[in-house]
């Protein structure tokens, strides 16, 4: 217990830190100079962002959060959002990743057992290669030949074919994990034993493989998450979803530094979140991380 | 030596044929492009044909890659001999902030790095770094920590084994072993890390590029279809996406292929 806390506490330090460093570094950016640049902000937008940001007050680096807890308006432009806003955009970009994690799951069970399958026949390169073929096409692309058909029907079918453009490679990567860990697992005595008293090949999967194999699978799931909720930003763009991703794309595009400084803490502080949930599945499912902790 | 497996080599032929073609193709004979391709011209860019703007960007993407690749790799490689000679707390502390570093995602970081980069640039304190330097530096300044991570690891499974305790046991400096016997074990290693960067710096870049953030001429792969994915959506016109698709996968392909194979051969030497 004591382990898992300390584990906690230092997840924990990452938010704050990630909060001043995004806030200094957006703090000490140049915005202004004296050429007449059309890329430069005016001196009156740089004027706000000083007032956005604090700059020169005390206790001024405080000031986005203390405007996000006022309820008022993050940024220099029409585009700046509210806390509530904020968080509803965030709502809808974890809906999304969620969905995209359940479809990964689906994907990396099926991927595990195909591979598994193939791995004595002529189809065993097809084991090497699907991974290759979805590690190296970004989430846009498919995205890309998608958006045609998908963008004006409408009624969720973006949210829902973005959750599955996202959740390919993740559950290509998670499938890959599972398939090496189900190898290992079915050359065991065990399994042998439990084959040679008459279950049945689903049977012995079912009942003694999967639930020697699924920490493995557990260990991967915190960090695909997190792509899965980075990986929605481009989705959410091609798709033209008004969500967290699409929001923090055009902060960064419009310069809008205070939404960049809280949304960036406010994504750190989701992805310490999905860290310490998959932390405590673990601990529930699996009596070995119980014990190494005790 | 051991034999290198064909796996890795199908990769690396497949990445220097890229390179080779890439070469030729966008920076030698660009005018044979733009006489002879079949997909005929961009709609965004009409004065250009498909192929030039995909074999143009598969060579600003191939250099970003390798140049982002070898700079994280490098950092990676001197935190992690650093953090071992160090060892104790330092060695904890150090790898805490890059397990921090590695929790972050890739894509996030470097848009905001992007963003912090051009204001230095507009405002002239860029140090020289153009828009390509940037994206460099700011691929690298994220993508250190997994190697940092894998250099340490790596490090600490070969400095228990026997012909390292020797040569402590014979008074070898923690310098003198790291040079001698520990470096020539790594090299391997090292550069199966550098070329499961490569893929990771590609893809991180094309992402943003493909947001528009990155403001690269001429256009890597992803800020070409970027600047392209309008055309594809109001046109239909698929032919303008498909050939960039292929070969930023035949890229990212030869780079995993040859990264993997050299990877698995590194953990059964």
């Amino acid at each position: 217990m004591r382990q898992l806390l300390v584990r906690v506490g230092r997840q924990l330090v990452l938010v704050p830190i990630v909060a001043l460093a995004s806030y200094f570094l957006m703090a000490s950016l140049p915005l202004t100079v004296e050429e007449d640049n059309k890329r430069q902000v005016s001196p009156e937008l740089a004027a706000s962002y000083r007032r956005d940001l604090g700059i020169g007050e005390p206790l001024g680096f405080l000031r986005p959060w203390q405007k996000l807890f006022r309820g008022e308006r993050l940024g220099t432009s029409a585009q700046g959002v509210t806390g509530d806003e904020l968080l509803l955009k965030l709502s809808g970009s974890v809906g999304v990743g969620l969905v995209a994690l359940a479809l990964a799951l689906v994907w990396a069970m099926g991927f595990a057992l195909l591979k598994n399958r193939w791995r004595r026949g002529r189809l065993s390169v097809l084991g090497d290669a699907v991974p290759a073929m979805a590690f190296g096409t970004p989430v846009f692309i498919p995205a890309l030949l998608l958006a045609p058909t998908v963008v004006e029907r409408g009624h969720m079918l973006p949210e829902l074919t973005a959750a599955l453009v996202i959740s390919v490679w993740p559950g290509v990567f998670l499938g890959t994990l599972l398939g090496d860990a189900l190898e290992t697992e079915l050359a065991r005595d065990y399994v042998r034993t439990a084959a040679s008293k008459g279950l049945s090949r689903g049977v012995v999967l079912r009942r003694h493989v999967l639930p020697n194999v699924l920490p493995a699978l557990l260990d991967a799931i915190g960090p695909v998450a997190t792509a899965l909720l980075a990986g929605s930003f481009a989705a959410e763009r091609v798709f033209g979803l008004p969500y967290f991703g699409q929001l923090y794309v055009l902060a960064v595009l419009q310069k809008q530094v205070a939404v960049v400084v809280v949304a960036t803490t406010v994504f750190a502080s989701v992805l310490v979140t999905v860290g310490l949930v998959v932390e405590i599945v673990r601990l529930i499912v699996d009596p070995r991380a119980r014990e190494s902790r005790t | 030596m051991r034999r290198i497996p064909a796996q890795a080599w199908v990769g690396l032929a497949l990445l220097g044929g890229l390179g080779v073609l890439s070469l030729l193709a966008g920076r030698v004979f660009p005018e044979v492009l733009a006489g002879t391709c079949p997909l005929g011209n961009d709609p965004t860019h009409p004065d250009r044909t498909v192929c030039e703007l995909a074999f143009g960007g598969l060579w600003i993407s191939l250099a970003i890659g390798l140049s982002a690749g070898a700079l994280s790799t490098g950092i990676g490689l001197v935190v992690a001999a650093v953090a071992r000679l160090a060892g104790g707390t330092l060695e904890r502390w150090v790898m805490r902030l890059a397990d921090a570093f590695f929790a972050l995602p890739d894509v996030l970081v470097v848009m905001v790095l992007q963003l912090a980069g051009q204001s230095l640039l507009d405002a002239g304190s860029g140090a020289g770094l153009g828009p390509f330097g940037l994206m460099v530096v700011s691929l690298a300044l994220v993508g250190w920590a997994g190697p940092a991570r894998m250099f340490r690891n790596r490090l600490d499974t070969l400095e228990g084994q026997e012909f390292v305790a020797a040569s402590r046991a014979l008074g070898g400096s923690g310098a003198h072993v790291l040079r001698v016997h520990l470096w020539p074990a790594l090299r391997p290693f090292v550069l199966a890390v550098f070329l499961s960067r490569l893929p990771a710096a590609i893809l991180a870049e094309s992402t943003v590029s493909f947001f528009g953030i990155a403001r690269m001429e001429p256009m890597s792969l992803g800020r070409y279809l970027g600047t392209s994915y309008a055309a594809l959506i109001y046109e239909g016109g698929s032919r303008v996406v498909i050939p960039a698709w292929l070969l930023l996968v035949l890229l990212v392909l030869g780079a995993s292929l040859a990264s993997q194979a050299l990877a698995t051969r590194t953990r059964q030497a």
